[in-house]
């Protein structure tokens, strides 16, 4: 048998082939899944899609709980208000906080799970941890990565409340499907570049 | 050579470059892809729909569940064998079901270097693996109403198990997998490229 391992083509440090190019990409992509050669193959990609899965459930599991929830989930939320309610009121919009929401002359919000950016930032961590790298390249990744994800999450919830105050037909498709679709991409986009910056390694350090 | 016909494909876009591509593109599609969505939600909510109700009733003995569209994006669960007075047992938004199509559309077909055809092609496949998790959403919607929103009905008729099953299943599926689940198919399909797309490894030491 003459095959050569298509990852050890892809790897070699003296000619790396273009991207995007089929036997860089490890044989094509829109192959058939079968074959003796299938698992080894793929077997990076399936333990990455594998971990990142594991980890995604274990860590949503692990926020349902209502400790959890009340103990970090919570508190981390009300922070979240507190510095969107800065924000507002430096835009001049006199808001005031109470707990998690946040009150104005016109309208309020309410910041509950899935407005706190907690969803793309497990997204991206368990993306980061599942795919193979230094725990230097995922701690750095990890620690800029959240910072981005809260920037723009904050920039989510200043606009939700303008947008509820100033153009309130438009806040529930604001808020549903606009702003979780970009701070998912963002959390998704986050990652590629991050991905894209590690040199490939063979399997998931641990 | 000048002169000579040229019959190879263009050569893909040098690693960096490609991320960077895929990034820019992936904005730029989110519009296109949103618009799209948008006007096909009508269609795809009813087809989802009738999907749904039809896995329901091959599940439930007798078959109980109807799930009557209201107007383009919401519909309601409800049972049959109700009192007419409550057989409304819950209203929900469809479109909201399915928004992460957004992601998946602008993902898809941004990716830098590939011919349409396989392109368009990976994201039928992508597509279709979506609407089967759709239709499988829904189901735990309906199921995890009837197991933990009916009050005492609900405690008589599910169980410890069921109730935890069903509401956990709901929760796990509604927000990380839904969130996470475009990733999950680009990187089946592209996650090879943009492995190619990373910097060669450094050269060991001696």
């Amino acid at each position: 048998m003459s095959r050569k391992h298509p990852s050890k083509v892809s790897r070699s440090p003296s000619a790396p082939p273009p991207a995007g190019h089929p036997r860089a990409a490890g044989g094509g992509t829109g192959g058939p899944p079968s074959g003796p050669g299938f698992w080894r193959r793929n077997r990076r990609e399936i333990t990455f899609l594998a971990l990142f899965l594991v980890l995604l459930g274990g860590s949503f599991t692990l926020i349902s709980l209502n400790w959890i929830n009340d103990h970090v989930i919570e508190p981390f939320t009300a922070g979240i208000a507190r510095l969107s309610g800065a924000v507002l009121n430096l835009l001049g919009q006199h808001v005031a906080l109470r707990g998690t929401v946040i009150q104005g002359p016109h309208f309020a919000v309410n910041i509950r799970n899935g407005c706190n950016g907690v969803e793309a930032m497990l997204i991206f961590l368990s993306a980061v941890l599942a795919f193979p790298a230094s725990w230097r390249s995922r701690l750095t990744g990890l620690a800029l990565g959240t910072l981005a994800i809260q920037a723009i999450n904050l920039v989510r919830v200043v606009s939700l409340y303008l947008t509820g105050a100033y153009l309130p037909r438009f806040f529930d498709a604001s808020h549903t499907v606009i702003w979780q679709s970009v701070v998912i991409l963002c959390g998704v986009l986050l990652w590629v570049f991050w991905a894209n910056r590690l040199p490939p390694r063979d399997e998931p350090a641990t | 050579m000048p002169g000579k016909r040229q019959t190879a494909p263009p050569p893909p876009p040098p690693p960096r470059r490609w991320t960077a591509l895929l990034i820019r593109n992936t904005l730029l599609w989110l519009v296109p892809v949103a618009v799209a969505w948008w006007l096909a939600t009508p269609i795809y909510n009813r087809v989802l729909l009738r999907s749904a109700a039809g896995i329901l009733d091959l599940c439930e003995h007798p078959a109980v569940t109807d799930l009557p569209a209201k107007g383009d994006h919401d519909a309601y669960v409800v049972r049959r064998d109700f009192p007419p007075a409550h057989s409304l047992v819950y209203p929900f938004r469809v479109s909201d079901v399915h928004f992460h199509l957004l992601l998946l559309g602008a993902l898809f077909l941004a990716v830098p270097g590939i011919p349409w055809r396989e392109r368009l092609g990976n994201l039928a496949v992508a597509v279709l693996i979506t609407f089967a998790y759709d239709v499988l959403l829904v189901v735990f919607i309906v199921e995890s109403t009837y197991a933990t929103h009916l009050g005492a009905w609900s405690l008589a008729h599910y169980g410890a198990f069921a109730r935890n099953f069903y509401g956990l299943g709901k929760h796990l599926l509604d927000l990380p997998f839904k969130l996470a689940l475009p990733l999950v198919l680009w990187c089946a399909f592209y996650l090879p490229r943009l492995r190619a797309a990373s910097p060669p490894a450094a050269p060991e030491k001696a």
